[in-house]
């Protein structure tokens, strides 16, 4: 049996004033630097990024300076990557073609995470009717499987030469995800108890969603954001891919992988170059999503 | 059903005569306990936890006890004490990233602390039963509750068509009582039941027994004989009791009762562990039981295998008192009967002192005190058992003591009743008149009554409990005094104002001057809100004051509630369960309202903590005549708040009257029964109160 | 259970009418005029184009037309190409196909992913899990038009281990790589919700209990650790189902495969808007079908549910 000395009686709950403060985003962020996911997909997106408002900084050639006697021209100085079918320089269809994915998947982003959010919380926080028909709106949205969606939409405007119609064509079909988790996060922070303490403390149900259930809800639209980046960037580049997707005339990762298709047992490096920087841009942002998730996830913070 | 099978199996402990009315006292009891060397020894236990970053967390630093075979041992201490980590030692269980790093833990002598986790199963089950606490989270949702009982049967090859006892019992049976034999202790099937009984009839019939005498011994019978719990002895002794000869008793017994099957076993240990219906029940799912339910069910499956020794880490906790009590008293009972040692963890010290023999008590991880229960209570040694002893809410009125550490006279205002005064003279401030709410529910047609005409008026400067079990109804009082529910007939009355009519100004005016603490500790706080802004926001919504007298503001409250300023710039869950509920009050304080509705706010803290803010919310009423509405499940916290005590059940209003009224001379059968079922309540304490601080 | 089956049922129906309102709004309603997309490049012959309007009732009210488009939808007269085939017959020749592959793609991810994500959850912080997680990242970061590439060039090119196209009608063998390709995505999300669910599940009380009983490691592991960590699992596959026949496209097309999602690539490049509207609801309705087949799973697997 321990002495008393051995344990000293201490102040019932006292509170210990060494430790640092912290609110829930400085814990995420703490949580987040040492995450070494974090540290990798966020240098690759630091520099992807870069790339998309720099190109010029990497390479001096015009993508779109194609002449067909270089046409499957190996890899020289200046032109590291060699030479596609047309005869344009590789390596600066891959740089310039930075700028076209991050746009499409970025704007996609913005635009699918306001609607999305918007129509999720009103359904979340209104219930009742409101809840019930935008639920099913939800759900009739769900039932069409975005690539199909998008393909009888896009059919219809392939003339169009604006990269506009892919980023509303993606939000189109991308929103409903984002509004389901929204209504979800909305539903499952209106009930807990603060709502109800500030309500009883004289605070406006308005009040009350703008200054409590909103900021405790953005957590998980947060981090599906981060994920859907990355895949409306795929999604850009396969309807590209198919040809429906960003008008031929803009340099594209999908379109280059699709007009390499016919390379693939002759010249395979043609399609791997932007194959590649397709695939590191999206893991970049589906690891980030990945370490955001961890982070954020309420059930590894301490309660 | 409960009640046949409490008397059955009182019948039972008795028929079996072994223990208890062959041996003459406890202590013999107590010496054959100790003869037989400790079942489970501990000795200066440490277990560690490496946190996130690879620091060594020390959870347990020093734990001592032993648990000898049939004795009921209680380990007790607060949230984070190491209590329960030391009892998941002993089955190899501690979660995540825990392990054992000194001292050794024996069972039967054996030393089984340097275990692999193989080595565990052979154990658990058999020799080691658990009762968890969490009856909500500890069943498989996706499984029938038979099919888990099952699990428990077959991962240890157990006989399903005999009974298996306890070495203790069978210790115990050596020197007193004729052992039965692996034949006497065979199960009723339930295919043989009908014969059985109809032999039985027959046999009374032979004996001359008829009428009303018949009607009953059959009717005992049939409630006594459930497949797969009863033996064949007792069979026997049922027929012998009832006037069968012992050769035609013995015939019948051993003709019909030739053994259960696997699903008579399970409904078997269901129904012992005081579940009704049992074969039906077997074949529900989780979610169809009852919290107090489930937890019959967890018994049943800690004790399927017959272990000697159970461990029970708060079985009750999650559980309304009078639940509680019934499931202890049963609990108490099986473990007798089959012989069972208990390892007994809680956070109550009343409830230890009342259940167990043997109390330990846990202080950051070490053993700080142990010894025989009364003793303990009655001559505490270390500072935090009499810190506990002096919290334990079964003692006398908190506010006396609270009013004579501000001046004032205790003698006087006990010799005059001042409560009684100040509920006579003061003027009513709220004033709820036949209130009633119906809810809907899904998928029904009628509605439900969760509050059904409930009366009663809160004097100023007085506190009024509304104590109840879960479902009684309460809360949805609170929420409607607080006007946060409409009620759907009645009305609560404000200062005389019908609060319904309350809309805009009116409203946010009334809004002041009525706060609610709620029960949640955790949930009530923003945890994006820093301290500092969840106490400035009542505040900033009434538009009180400019920044700077605010923060002045917000620094006051928090002196007032015993915090230190620098813990405005931090955010709940940096805070403990009773740091929060102190800035939920400074919050509710921050209007200087007239009335504070507390719904269960001290029910989630530790003994120790919640004595604090008790003291805390006295102190504040004294000081500047608050009234109180304070919604409690736990009669015990009434006495030590409360001048008026309204008892609610299924939505009525049951009784109504002072405290001392209802505590000291309870008119109704249900107040009684809640009285009865706070734990320790009725134990001798010799306490000094001076040693409180 | 009944109850609830009927209640899903009920709830599809609205549905059901508003997917395929959506789709043929989409096609026919959007600013545009389908029948001139339906010429394409060449020149509008009006009185061809005034026939295709009266045909597709394209001059009636646009609530009519989707009446009339229902009606003919559900006897499966989906009307003619432009080459004169009623369009439910190259359906009906395309679907088998599709199926085939999808199921093939749905059996490969199954399995697969269940396996890995079972593996890789029980042996967390092991160098094979890292191994497992690593590869489902690449495979989900990587478009399946890649990886069918890739496929296509290392397993049929270099390696010639399986033939690099499928052609018209395609056996097992051939529909083997195009089925992994297809199937590698959703193998990636099941390894790492598999995973995650039995991370979540292992810490749980109800799997203490059932240590505690003195259930040995493995039926532990079985009965209670994967049953329930399953059960989102299964969600997943049935949704995903679905997905595949639709997701079929890109790989039909990479692979040669003459099922659905090449079909509506075919028609959306010659501008057959009849026909895609078409295949796009059948595709629509099984993946609603799917989804109920999955609230039924569901509700097996988790008697919370039923009762629900």
């Amino acid at each position: 049996m321990a002495s008393i000395e051995e344990t000293p009686l201490l102040k019932v709950d006292s509170v210990d004033e060494s430790a640092p403060a912290t609110s829930m985003w400085a814990d995420a962020w703490r949580t987040l630097r040492r995450n070494p996911l974090f540290i990798i997909s966020g240098i690759l997106i630091v520099f992807i990024v870069f790339v998309a408002l720099f190109p010029g900084v990497f390479t001096r050639e015009n993508p779109n300076y194609c002449t067909l006697e270089n046409s499957l021209g190996a890899a020289s100085s200046g032109h590291p990557f060699g030479f596609d079918l047309q005869g344009c320089d590789v390596y600066a269809r891959v740089v310039y073609g930075t700028r076209t994915s991050l746009s499409v998947g970025i704007l996609s982003t913005l635009i699918v995470v306001f609607f999305g959010s918007l129509v999720g919380a009103i359904a979340g926080f209104c219930g009742g009717w409101v809840d019930a028909v935008l639920s099913r709106i939800v759900d009739i949205f769900m039932a069409i499987p975005m690539l199909l969606g998008a393909i009888v939409v896009l059919q219809m405007f392939r003339t169009s030469e604006s990269i506009w119609k892919v980023v509303l064509v993606l939000a189109l079909f991308g929103w409903v995800s984002v509004a389901r988790i929204a209504r979800s996060a909305v539903l499952s922070t209106k009930n807990l108890e603060f709502n109800t303490a500030s309500t009883a403390l004289g605070s406006t149900p308005m009040r009350n969603l703008f200054r409590h259930i909103i900021p405790n809800s953005l957590a998980p639209i947060i981090v599906i954001a981060t994920t859907s980046l990355g895949s409306y960037i795929v999604s850009e580049a396969t309807l590209s891919f198919l040809g429906i997707g960003l008008p031929t005339t803009t340099v594209s990762w999908g379109g280059d992988i699709s007009n390499a298709q016919s390379l693939l047992r002759t010249d395979p490096m043609v399609l791997f170059y932007p194959s590649v920087a397709l695939a590191i841009t999206v893991l970049a942002f589906i690891m980030m999503g990945d370490a955001v998730k961890d982070a954020l996830d309420p059930k590894s913070r301490t309660a | 059903m409960t009640e046949s099978n409490n008397v059955k199996a009182s019948e039972v402990s008795s028929a079996s005569t072994s223990t208890n009315s062959r041996i003459a006292t406890a202590d013999q009891l107590h010496e054959q306990q100790l003869a037989q060397g400790p079942l489970l020894e501990v000795k200066d236990l440490q277990v560690d936890f490496t946190s996130d970053t690879g620091k060594a967390i020390h959870a347990v630093t020093d734990s001592s006890f032993s648990v000898y075979p049939g004795q009921w041992v209680a380990i007790v201490g607060e949230s984070g004490s190491g209590k329960s980590t030391s009892a998941m030692a002993c089955l190899g269980l501690l979660p995540g990233t825990g392990h054992v790093v000194g001292g050794s833990i024996k069972l039967d002598g054996e030393e089984i602390s340097g275990w692999k986790p193989k080595e565990f199963v052979k154990i658990r089950g058999s020799k080691m039963g658990l009762v968890p606490q969490d009856p909500m989270s500890n069943l498989n949702p996706v499984w029938r509750i038979g099919t888990q009982v099952k699990e428990s049967l077959v991962a240890n090859n157990m006989d399903v068509s005999h009974e298996k006892r306890s070495k203790l019992s069978k210790a115990l049976a050596d020197t007193s009582v004729q052992l039965k034999d692996e034949g006497d202790e065979t199960f009723i099937g339930s295919k043989e039941l009908p014969q059985l009984l109809e032999a039985a009839e027959k046999a009374l019939v032979e004996t001359g027994c008829e009428g009303a005498k018949l009607e009953k011994a059959m009717a005992d019978f049939r409630t006594d004989w459930v497949a797969g719990s009863e033996t064949r002895w007792r069979v026997a002794d049922d027929l012998m009791r009832y006037g069968v000869k012992d050769d035609d008793a013995w015939y019948i017994a051993k003709k019909y009762v030739t053994g259960s099957t696997m699903e008579d076993r399970i409904a078997g240990l269901l129904s012992e562990a005081g579940l009704p219906d049992a074969a039906t029940r077997a074949r529900q799912f989780p979610h169809e039981f009852s919290g107090g339910m489930r937890q019959r069910a967890l018994i049943a499956i800690g004790l399927a295998c017959r272990p000697e020794l159970l461990i029970a880490d708060e079985p009750t906790s999650a559980l309304d008192v009078t639940v509680q009590k019934k499931i202890l008293d049963h609990l108490r009972m099986l473990t007798d009967s089959l012989g069972t040692a208990v390892l007994f963890i809680t956070h109550d010290l009343g409830l230890a002192a009342e259940r167990a023999q043997h109390i330990v008590v846990m202080y950051k991880g070490r053993v700080v005190e142990s010894g025989p229960s009364l003793e303990v209570l009655q001559h505490p040694q270390h500072p935090y058992t009499k810190r506990l002893v002096a919290a334990a809410p079964s003692l006398a009125s908190q506010r006396i003591v609270s009013v004579k550490e501000h001046g004032g006279d205790a003698s006087a205002i006990m010799e005059h009743k001042v409560d009684t005064a100040k509920l006579e003279a003061n003027d009513t401030i709220i004033d709820v008149e036949h209130l009633t709410k119906e809810f809907k529910l899904p998928r029904r047609k009628e509605l439900f009554k969760a509050v059904d005409d409930v009366s009663f008026k809160l004097k100023r400067g007085t506190t009024l409990a509304i104590v109840g079990e879960s479902g009684s109804g309460k809360s949805t009082v609170a929420n409607m005094c607080l006007k946060l529910l409409e009620p759907t007939s009645g009305k609560v009355l404000y200062d005389g104002q019908d609060i319904a009519n309350f809309k805009g100004k009116s409203l946010l005016d009334f809004r002041r001057h009525v706060q609610p603490v709620f029960q949640n500790p955790y949930g009530s706080l923003d945890p994006m809100y820093s301290i500092f802004r969840s106490i400035e926001e009542p505040l900033h919504i009434h538009g009180i004051g400019d920044k700077k007298s605010r923060a002045a503001r917000v620094r006051e409250l928090l002196d007032m509630v015993e915090l230190p300023e620098s813990v405005m710039g931090r955010y709940p869950n940096e805070l403990s369960g009773g740091q929060r509920q102190r800035i939920a009050i400074a919050r509710a304080m921050a209007l200087n309202p007239d009335v504070i509705v507390c719904d269960e706010a001290v029910s989630a803290l530790d003994v120790l903590v919640q004595d604090q803010v008790l003291q805390l919310l006295n102190d504040l009423q004294a000081e500047r005549g608050l009234s109180y509405l304070f919604i409690t499940h736990d009669l015990a916290v009434v006495r030590q708040i409360a001048d008026d005590v309204v008892v609610m059940q299924h939505g009525k209003l049951v009784e109504h009257g002072t405290t001392d009224q209802v505590f000291n001379n309870p008119q109704k059968q249900y107040t009684r029964d809640l009285l009865d079922a706070i734990p320790g309540g009725k134990l001798e304490l010799g306490v000094d109160l001076a040693d409180k601080k | 259970m009944g109850k609830y089956l009927l209640r899903r049922i009920l709830q599809m129906i609205p549905v059901v009418l508003g997917t395929t309102l959506l789709v043929y709004a989409l096609v026919f309603a959007l600013p545009g005029d389908p029948v001139k997309a339906m010429f394409g490049d060449k020149p509008v012959n009006e009185a061809v184009a005034a026939q295709i309007r009266a045909e597709y009732n394209l001059d009636k009210p646009f609530i009519i037309q989707y009446l009339l488009f229902l009606k003919n939808a559900l006897t499966l007269n989906f009307g003619e190409t432009f080459s004169g085939q009623p369009v439910i017959s190259e359906i009906a020749r395309a679907f088998p196909v599709t199926i085939k592959l999808a199921l093939m793609a749905f059996c490969f991810e199954a399995i697969f992913g269940v396996v890995f994500g079972a593996i890789s959850g029980l042996k967390k912080g092991k160098w094979y899990d890292s191994v497992i997680l690593i590869v489902s990242l690449l495979l989900i970061s990587v478009p399946t038009f890649v990886t069918g590439f890739v496929g296509q060039y290392v397993l049929g090119v270099q390696l010639r281990i399986f033939p690099v196209t499928a052609g018209s009608n395609p056996g097992f063998f051939d529909l083997l790589m195009p089925a992994m390709v297809l199937g590698s995505v959703s193998m990636a999300y099941i390894i790492r919700l598999s995973r995650s669910e039995i991370s979540t599940n292992i810490p749980q009380d109800y799997v203490r209990t059932a240590r505690a009983k003195g259930m040995s490691n493995t039926s532990v592991t079985f009965r209670h650790i994967l049953r329930n960590s399953m059960i989102p699992v299964v969600t997943y596959l049935g949704q995903d189902l679905g997905a595949l026949m639709g997701g079929a496209m890109v790989t039909e097309q990479i692979f040669n495969i003459h099922g659905v999602g090449y079909l509506t690539y075919q028609s959306i490049l010659k501008g057959e808007a009849n026909m895609v509207v078409s295949i796009v609801t059948l595709l629509t309705l099984v993946f609603v079908v799917c989804n109920l087949v999955v609230d039924m799973l569901y509700a097996a697997l988790d008697p919370r549910i039923r009762y629900a």
